[in-house]
């Protein structure tokens, strides 16, 4: 290709203390194109993006924009040069409009004073240069996330972006979401832009990139590469160092003849499900799939007691139940739940691991005393570590010094530690690397193994596929069906995509 | 062990022992071995038990995630009811003592619940309760000052000292230990904790965080009320201003002890430490015969200092642990980065 690369990266090395993060990678994005990132958690990729978009100095190497050497004292510099970031989390003024947030970094003016038609009128010609279908005068509030990200891509457009990078912008939005940032990566690539898509879903980085760059332990292990060239199974093998083989699922015999310990029938809930049954017995994986939104999480609160049952029954066991908080579900009936925002929900940041993990026991091991002692909080918290696979420098390291697998495994580990019977488990991979996941998946079915009954809800058809025993298809807020797991992909995912849009209209 | 030497050693604790060690022996010199004389000594640690139980009684708000606007006037009210109620009504000093305990638990309770209940932001609820108790103060001892006389035996306790040292201080010491060990080793000390660093996963992991703030508002008023049977027992007679100056070294105490003021920590030792350090910028003020004025700027500035410098700590650590976690979530949005 002779076409001079928008932004190239050459030779980039940054280290800090103990650690060599970056370790001379180089890269090239070529205009109007879509460039795949790659790699495990903690393979570098975050680094790279925060040496291209000047948030840290790169050692050595350098960053060539288009043409230009540049070296970028802060994020305004790279900005200034034309290099834009959506960061995975959303990033905008919660109190500002849509138009707002567009034009917020540059605001248009007029005799000193914010020229209010104006920003209506520019952030309505970014939304339109992306075929984005928004009201720059909605406040940012009523948007949901994926509407957010696409407000976002175009305020880059706004300061004239060139090069545009989206750290993992489908790690928390829906497949249809997805499809119409698809459509957006589209429009800048016909643009003549460049597009860094960073993405743990390999199916649709097959799907809408081009070229591709595998990081590994701080090296471009794959450099610029035609993305059609290589095999899914090679570019999995480059990322994880060593052949893994592919996951075989267990044949595992779902027990079909005992009761279930976890049953709704005709459950209506002040979250908005109307009739939901479903019912999961001991040793059973049942997945709940459906779109973000679709009311899975809401679902599972409405079964921990953080939603009321207004309507239906509750039975654990056979049993009606009553469950009014966490820790009625947890030590009256062991029923755990594993939430989806480990960070926000799930871990304690600044408590050591075994605070964090002893939290669910504390109650029985301070019974009758009200004292909790160290070593048996160790002695309990110990052997999940070790079970789990969690690696920790030791039990007094604080929970925020992980990783963001390692937090995920803390945030299990404390509901194993519970030992509960019913465990529900909400997203338990979104964001981990391959590697970990797949301990998740091991872990997963050995807990149904053991005799737990579980519910697992997921975004990611292929992880459901692989997990689950049977799927339930929720739709906004109700059951629309449910499917016997056969485990082939092709099938099933006919099946549940058929059960999801079988009365939603295309978004 | 070794750790937690060296932990110990990189903490804040290690910084406010060198200062303490440093400050003693400058003023001690300064005063040319004032400060070191019988008298020095007990008004040095006579007057430092109050400040270790206010920070304390501060730290365990800070700790859940609220904070205790009105821990003078808790205290001040305490120390007046208790006083009127032994100088007229004739109550004896052994049940005298016994007031100002319940009366700051009863009024850290009411906090408590009024947050809990109410849902009001705490700073709100607890500056409307300062108000209304530094109003109930002045109605129970208007402009005059009920003498220490009253209560006799009280003040001698106030006065004994062992090995130099008043018993008071022994007390707040006492008081410090008991609220290291309730956090280490007690289920809702620990529920406490995990209330303060993150109210989400606590509620998801079955803690309540309306016990938990309720809890941590009535020992915060207990231990004002502590101080307020300290104050009662040290000082010549109780008024209208007793209470009055408490606010700024409740906080400056845990803040420079290593508190986090988002909550989910506690550094006891630290706000013990702290305290010292505040005292011996008094003690340093009446030495060199300064304004009190003084006090406040130099304590206030050391605040500001303190929490700069733990930001700096911060930033540095996230920038080193974002690097280290290369994909973890972003620390700096870009929005913060381009201002």
């Amino acid at each position: 290709m002779t076409t001079t690369p928008l932004l190239e990266a050459i030779g980039l090395s940054k280290s800090f203390p103990g650690v060599k993060a970056l370790d001379g990678v180089n890269l090239r994005l070529a205009p109007g194109s879509v460039h795949a990132l790659l790699g495990e958690n903690g393979a570098g990729k975050s680094t790279l993006i925060k040496a291209l978009t000047g948030v840290h100095r790169p050692d050595a190497g350098s960053i060539v924009v288009a043409g230009r050497e540049q070296r970028f004292a802060d994020p305004a510099a790279a900005r200034a040069a034309g290099i834009g970031v959506v960061h995975q989390e959303r990033n905008v003024i919660r109190s500002f409009t849509v138009g707002e947030n567009i034009v917020m970094e540059r605001m248009p003016r007029s005799a000193g004073r914010i020229d209010w038609s104006k920003v209506r009128g520019e952030a309505a010609a970014c939304l339109a240069l992306l075929d984005v279908d928004l009201d720059p005068a909605t406040p940012i509030t009523e948007l949901s996330s994926a509407q957010m990200q696409l407000v976002e891509i175009a305020r880059a457009l706004y300061t004239e972006t060139r090069v545009l990078l989206l750290d993992e912008p489908t790690a928390s939005i829906s497949g249809a979401e997805s499809d119409r940032l698809f459509r957006v990566v589209d429009r800048l690539r016909d643009d003549g832009r460049a597009v860094l898509f960073v993405s743990h879903k390999l199916e649709e980085v097959y799907a809408h990139c081009d070229t591709v760059t595998v990081l590994r332990d701080g090296e471009s292990v794959l450099e610029s590469q035609p993305l059609a060239e290589h095999a899914h199974d090679e570019i999995v093998d480059t990322m994880v160092g060593r052949s893994l083989g592919s996951l075989t699922v267990p044949t595992r015999s779902a027990p079909r003849d005992v009761a279930p310990a976890l049953e709704l029938d005709g459950v209506t809930t002040t979250a908005g499900h109307h009739d939901v049954s479903l019912a999961v017995r001991p040793g059973e994986i049942l997945g709940l799939y459906g779109l973000v939104g679709a009311g899975r999480t809401e679902l599972a609160h409405a079964i921990v007691g953080l939603e009321r049952i207004t309507a239906g029954e509750l039975r654990i066991d056979g049993s009606p139940a009553r469950i009014r908080s966490v820790r009625q579900a947890l030590q009256r009936h062991r029923l755990g739940y594993v939430t989806e925002n480990r960070k926000e929900e799930g871990v304690f940041l600044e408590q050591s691991i075994t605070r964090n993990i002893a939290v669910t026991v504390w109650s029985s091991l301070a019974r009758g005393t009200g004292l909790v002692s160290g070593r048996r909080e160790r002695e309990v918290v110990s052997r999940y570590v070790d079970d789990l696979d969690i690696r920790i420098s030791s039990l007094n390291q604080l929970a925020g010094r992980l990783s963001g697998g390692n937090q995920q495994k803390v945030s299990l580990a404390k509901w194993l530690a519970a030992s509960p019977r019913i465990l529900i488990i909400d997203e338990p991979t979104v964001g981990i690397d391959l590697r970990t996941k797949r301990a998740f998946y091991e872990l997963i079915w050995r807990l149904a193994d053991e005799g737990l009954a579980i519910l697992l809800i997921s975004s990611d058809l292929a992880e459901m596929i692989t997990l689950a025993d049977r799927v339930a298809v929720m739709d906004r807020f109700a059951i629309t069906g449910e499917v016997e797991n056969d485990h082939d992909y092709d099938s099933m995912s006919r099946e549940v995509i058929r059960l999801i849009h079988a009365d939603a209209d295309a978004l | 062990m070794n750790r937690s030497v060296s932990a110990l050693l990189r903490s804040q604790s290690a910084t406010l022992i060198a200062i303490v060690v440093v400050g003693t022996v400058l003023l001690g010199i300064a005063s040319q071995g004032d400060l070191f004389s019988p008298v020095g000594l007990r008004t040095f640690f006579q007057f430092l038990a109050v400040p270790i139980l206010i920070g304390l009684a501060q730290m365990i708000t800070v700790a859940v995630g609220q904070l205790n606007l009105a821990v003078g006037a808790i205290g001040g009210v305490a120390a007046a009811l208790s006083a009127v109620l032994m100088a007229d009504v004739g109550v004896p000093p052994l049940l005298g003592a016994l007031v100002p305990l319940v009366v700051g638990a009863l009024a850290g309770l009411g906090n408590g619940l009024l947050v809990m209940l109410t849902r009001i932001n705490g700073f709100i609820v607890t500056l409307a309760t300062m108000t209304i108790l530094l109003g109930a103060q002045y109605a129970l001892v208007g402009t005059r000052t009920v003498s220490a006389s009253n209560w006799e035996p009280l003040a001698a306790v106030g006065k004994a000292t062992v090995a130099g040292i008043p018993v008071i201080f022994f007390a707040a010491v006492a008081v410090a230990v008991v609220v290291a060990l309730a956090f280490r080793f007690t289920l809702t000390g620990r529920q406490l904790l995990a209330s303060g660093d993150n109210p989400e996963a606590a509620r998801l992991a079955g803690i309540s965080n309306d016990r938990s703030v309720v809890v941590a508002h009535t020992a915060s008023g207990l231990l004002c009320g502590v101080a307020a049977l300290v104050s009662l027992a040290s000082l010549p007679g109780v008024n209208q201003s007793v209470g009055g100056d408490w606010l700024l070294p409740s906080f400056a105490a845990p803040i420079i002890g290593g508190v986090a003021l988002t909550g989910g920590t506690v550094a006891v030792l630290g706000t013990v430490l702290a305290a010292t350090v505040v005292r011996l910028v008094d003690t340093a003020r009446a030495e060199f015969q300064l304004a009190p004025a003084w006090v406040n700027f130099v304590i206030g500035a050391v605040v500001l200092g303190t929490v700069a410098l733990d930001r700096v700590r911060q930033v540095r650590a996230e920038r080193r642990r974002g690097a280290l976690r290369a994909a973890g979530p972003q620390n700096v949005t870009p929005v913060e980065a381009t201002r």
